[in-house]
């Protein structure tokens, strides 16, 4: 009944894909119809998440056996345990917002259908990767989404920054999937299986090396620190894919595979405090980016790669519930920020950058609404839903006595969450319209509210309950001194006050000369100007130079069939360049005549 | 075995026979069906192979790839349709009795159960592809294309018919079927390491390695279409199943004699992948990319383990399937455009979206997305190259990434971007190319459910 019930909510995704394969015709319907499936899969699956939580079951696993090679058993196994019954209902009702959301955001696209196409292909990908027992069947999900955010960001193909921008999220991907791979022929060579219980279950010892590749995985799939320049670029994609991918399961996959290896990694603390240094520089760092940014998407893609960041800290400080927990409150208020901030940029006429916004309170009550609870519950307001994981996990950090200037660089993050926050609300919503006078403004179409409502309820209320439903095995630390309790707080309206002042102050004043730290914070601290310049020039002039025309061209010609043709040729015109005296030449066979004779006569 | 090469001989006088405007359908259709008939080889009811004769016979490894070779001759003609439309009706049937020729020849080399004679009619399938590049080429330049790929395959191949005939006389037979029972190890000296060599250079050329492959980017770029598929496709599994089948009986000096090798195919990977980022010309392009992939299957085979040897199967029938699509492709815009310059086919995907879908499912195959056979060959080729050094996972992890980047670059600027004005007029795709198309992705995805007829012997 409760693993029935979760595979039909799954299969019911499938129904739409499969049905275009029969009806050739045009459907105009079809979008109506993949939002339904899903908000029917979503209320399908909270019947065995109930029964779930209620119950207080462990884990149901399922296998359908698929091949046996050598040694190793491969079957399609899914893996019903907390994380993925919680995911699947959160994720399936955040589509199911965003696709009502495109309904609106994309209809006057030609290939709306195919859109769809591709969101209902994510989304099954995604619960492939969420469900999934074993490493390969992950795999099949994590490059599925890889691909499908490749062709998402790619939607309009037409435009060259389009293009650009997916095929940097797949190099990124790429370069996680080493780690990946690496880390599932580890787990071959040296355990002999692929099923996460299995592998959990023989504990291998010296795991620095699989745990390694899959923090790599991780760091590539959720834009950590080193591979995190494609996060912003992808939001060239269209809002909804910025909504669906890049903020609430996508860019979460990363974390979410740790969160399945914990097992693995709360025994190893190398990797843990490579984990919590890399999560606090990541947070610190995107966060430092958003702060000069004006294009509205891009604030908040960087504040998503800052959440990420503080997730990867969670589970470096060996919190892989409250990781988990914060993946799912984020998803509701990231979710809605992207699309308050599509609802924006569609009104205004594709217009992103926030100092050409302004006033939209007056004009946009119902998005302002939004947009500033979103803000709140991202910067973590008491009693919205970022409330109740990313207090919990300040506390849960700072009381414990793992790297301190890990946990410094979090606590400046999250100050500067405040920080960007405000200057959204402040650029966009509060003042003066800066926009032409002759835009239309309208927000009143029912997919448009509707879907931004669902997840505005969302974004109010999930922590509550999600956390209330919440088991972590690891408890956190429940009693501390107040000022620790009130730090996270503290800092948030720290950074609040700071960043009213500041641009209430700096409003009318005119920046003459940027200063080296403007400069740092809106280049993205030159990484893109490093980092997407010299490594490619590099690699594609070694490739051009040495190894096409060096290599290919010159030497490997040259060794063998030239210089063998060449050779040729000279002893051929050596040979042939005679002056014909037939008399001489034929007297020359004299020579052979006069000797053979005398040595034949020898031998008798 | 002989329902099969007796029915692809006769195709050769159906051919002569067919009136004008049945010669497309007849052959096509008598090729599609004697593969049907081929698919029955792939039920291998036992560990042992299936014995039909003293001549031939087939095991899990040569049925894939026999599989594959008569799956293919159809799939040539259809492709090769519209470029020979103009010439005159006793050039097409020669041109379909040199495929037919060849097809043969292929069947016959892996069934083979006697070195000789596999040596014999691996040398005999270089004359159909000479004469097919060499006369229905495009360019001037095929002409030193076909002197490039005669001359490194003979030259490679010679000494193997000296290590052959000296084999044969130690041990005294050089049938496949006794050599698994007869094996005895090879003592260590030094003529034995020339054998090793002169045994396994004949099909290092061929697959090809690193360094000697130099012919393959010419002869596939200059060869017509058919010619290009049948190369990608089976030629160079020619060189793997070689490889896979010698090795048996190289023993102990494999073990040390493959390392320069390994080496050369690690590093030539990355290069040839490399190479493909800055090309300009598409066909050379997937080119260099089976010379990268091809490398894969060199390693795989080298490290010599059971899952070695199932990347190596899987990864050639995977590589042949997907590389002969490319082309295809590449084809369908060479048809359309006149150019194989990709910067002159850009932004089709506006106009054919169809073939674009077909490009993305091609590129994606190409680069190995899960759960994709290619996923399997080269996962299982990544898993044994880890084992056997751990070191060698930064090379296969810097190929993985490259192939992705030269996969999604073609897919990108061909499809993507906005089109340029001089193909505003071409054609729409015909039923034909997009059957074309299906025919090459429907074994792919079908085979993803169930890898394990394509895993050969050690499965």
């Amino acid at each position: 009944m409760f693993s029935s019930l979760m595979l039909v909510s799954l299969l019911v995704l499938t129904l739409p894909i499969m049905s275009s394969i029969f009806n050739t015709h045009k459907n105009s319907t079809f979008p109506h119809h993949v939002k339904n499936t899903i908000s029917y899969a979503f209320i399908t699956s909270l019947i065995p998440t109930m029964m779930f939580i209620h119950s207080g079951q462990e884990t149901i696993i399922s296998n359908w056996h698929w091949m046996t090679m050598q040694t190793l058993k491969l079957s399609l196994s899914f893996k019903l345990d907390y994380f993925s019954m919680i995911f699947v209902p959160v994720a399936l009702f955040v589509t199911w917002s965003i696709m009502e959301f495109s309904l609106w955001y994309m209809h006057s696209d030609p290939y709306i259908t195919r859109f769809f196409k591709y969101l209902l292909t994510f989304l099954i990908t995604m619960m492939i990767l969420v469900t999934a027992n074993n490493l390969f069947q992950l795999f099949i999900g994590w490059e599925g989404v890889g691909i499908m955010s490749f062709l998402l960001i790619g939607w309009w193909y037409g435009r060259t920054d389009a293009n650009t921008a997916a095929l940097q999220a797949i190099l990124y991907n790429r370069i996680g999937d080493i780690g990946f791979i690496m880390a599932m022929a580890w787990f071959l060579f040296n355990t002999n299986t692929w099923d996460l219980q299995q592998i959990f279950m023989l504990d291998p010892n010296l795991t620095n090396l699989p745990l390694l590749g899959l923090l790599l995985a991780a760091t590539g799939k959720s834009a950590q620190f080193g591979l995190h320049p494609w996060l912003p670029s992808a939001m060239e994609g269209p809002t909804p894919v910025s909504a669906l991918l890049h903020s609430s399961t996508m860019v979460v996959a990363g974390v979410f595979l740790l969160i399945r290896f914990h097992p693995l990694m709360e025994n190893n603390k190398t990797i843990q405090s490579l984990t919590l240094c890399l999560g606090a520089i990541t947070t610190l760092f995107t966060a430092i980016c958003a702060l000069t940014q004006n294009d509205i998407k891009k604030i908040i893609a960087f504040s998503t790669s800052s959440q990420l960041g503080l997730m990867i800290v969670t589970i470096g400080i060996n919190q892989p519930y409250l990781a988990f927990l914060h993946i799912c409150t984020h998803a509701f208020f990231k979710a809605m920020l992207f699309m308050c901030s599509g609802s924006i940029i569609h009104s205004l006429n594709d217009e992103q950058d926030i100092r050409k916004m302004g006033g939209l309170f007056n004009a946009m009550p119902f998005t302002t609404t939004s947009l500033i609870i979103g803000s709140l519950a991202l910067t973590g307001m008491p009693f919205l839903t970022g409330f109740y994981s990313k207090d919990l996990i300040i506390e849960t950090a700072n009381t414990s006595y793992t790297n301190a200037w890990a946990l410094l660089m979090t606590l400046i993050a999250t100050s500067l969450t405040a920080v960007y926050s405000t200057r959204i609300i402040f650029f966009a919503l509060l003042g003066q319209p800066r926009f032409l006078p002759l835009t239309l403004i309208n927000e009143n179409n029912p997919f448009l509210i509707n879907s931004i409502k669902r997840l505005l309820i969302g974004s109010i209320f999930a922590g509550f309950f999600i956390s209330n439903n919440i088991y972590p095995t690891t408890v956190p630390e429940m009693t501390m001194p107040t000022y620790m309790k009130l730090t996270a707080l503290a800092v948030t309206i720290l950074g609040f006050t700071l960043a009213l002042e500041l641009s209430l102050m700096t409003h009318n004043l005119k920046l003459e000369h940027s200063t080296s730290v403007f400069k740092f914070s809106n280049l993205l601290g030159y990484y893109p100007t490093i980092m997407h310049r010299l490594p490619p020039l590099a690699n594609l002039s070694m490739s051009q130079k040495s190894a096409s025309l060096l290599l290919d061209s010159i030497w490997l010609e040259n060794i063998l069939p030239k210089s063998i043709s060449q050779f040729q040729m000279k002893t051929s015109i050596l040979i042939s360049t005679q002056k014909g005296q037939i008399k001489l030449y034929f007297l020359s066979f004299l020579i052979t005549l006069t000797l053979s004779m005398l040595l034949f006569n020898l031998h008798e | 075995m002989l329902k099969i090469i007796i029915p692809t001989i006769m195709l050769m006088p159906l051919t002569w026979l067919s009136k004008k405007n049945m010669i497309w359908i007849n052959t096509t259709t008598y090729s599609l069906l004697i593969s049907l008939i081929s698919l029955s080889l792939l039920n291998q009811p036992s560990n042992n192979s299936l014995n039909f004769s003293l001549m031939f016979f087939s095991d899990p490894l040569s049925a894939p790839l026999l599989v594959l070779t008569t799956w293919l001759l159809p799939l040539m003609l259809m492709a090769s349709q519209h470029h020979l439309s103009k010439e005159p009706l006793i050039r097409k049937k020669l041109y379909i009795t040199m495929l037919t020729m060849l097809q043969t020849f292929l069947i016959m080399t892996f069934t083979a159960t006697e070195l000789i004679s596999f040596y014999i009619l691996f040398e005999a399938t270089l004359v159909p592809t000479l004469i097919i590049i060499t006369r229905w080429g495009n360019q001037t330049e095929r002409l030193n294309a076909g002197l490039y790929f005669l001359f490194y395959t003979l030259m490679g191949s010679l000494p193997l018919l000296v290590a052959l005939i000296s084999i044969q006389n130690l041990t005294g037979s050089l049938n496949f079927l006794l050599i698994q029972y007869w094996n005895q190890a090879l003592p260590d000296s030094w003529s034995n390491i020339f054998l090793w060599l002169a045994c396994m250079m004949a099909f290092m050329v061929k697959m090809p390695l690193y360094g000697l492959h130099l012919w393959l980017p010419k002869a596939h770029v200059e060869a017509p279409i058919a010619g290009s598929m049948v190369m990608a496709a089976i030629l160079l599994k020619l060189g793997g199943y070689g490889m896979l089948r010698i090795t048996t009986m190289l023993n102990p000096q494999t073990s040390f004699m493959a390392y320069p090798f390994l080496m050369l195919s690690l590093w030539g990977m990355i290069m040839t992948s490399s190479i493909c980022l800055r090309q300009t010309d598409l066909k050379s392009l997937i080119a260099y990319s089976s010379v990268s992939h091809m490398a894969l299957v060199i390693v795989a085979v080298l490290i010599q383990t059971p899952w070695s040897y199932m990347g190596a199967t899987a990864l050639m029938i995977a590589h042949g399937l997907t590389s002969s699509m490319l082309f295809c492709l590449a084809n369908s815009n060479y048809e359309r455009t006149h150019s194989r310059t990709m910067i002159l086919a850009r932004g089709l995907q506006t106009l054919l979206p169809l073939m674009a879908a077909w490009w993305l499912l091609a590129s994606l195959t190409n680069l190995a997305l899960p759960p994709s056979i290619n996923l399997i060959g080269e996962l299982f080729v990544v898993m044994s190259s880890f084992s056997w050094s751990n070191i060698t996972i930064i090379l296969m992890g810097a190929n993985i990434t490259i192939t992705a980047l030269y996969s999604l670059y073609m897919l990108i600027t061909t499809q993507r971007g906005k089109y340029t004005h001089h193909i505003n007029s071409i054609k729409p795709s015909f039923t034909r190319e997009n059957a074309l198309m299906a025919l090459h992705m429907t074994p792919l995805l079908l085979l993803s459910l169930n890898p394990k007829i394509i895993l050969g012997f050690t499965y």
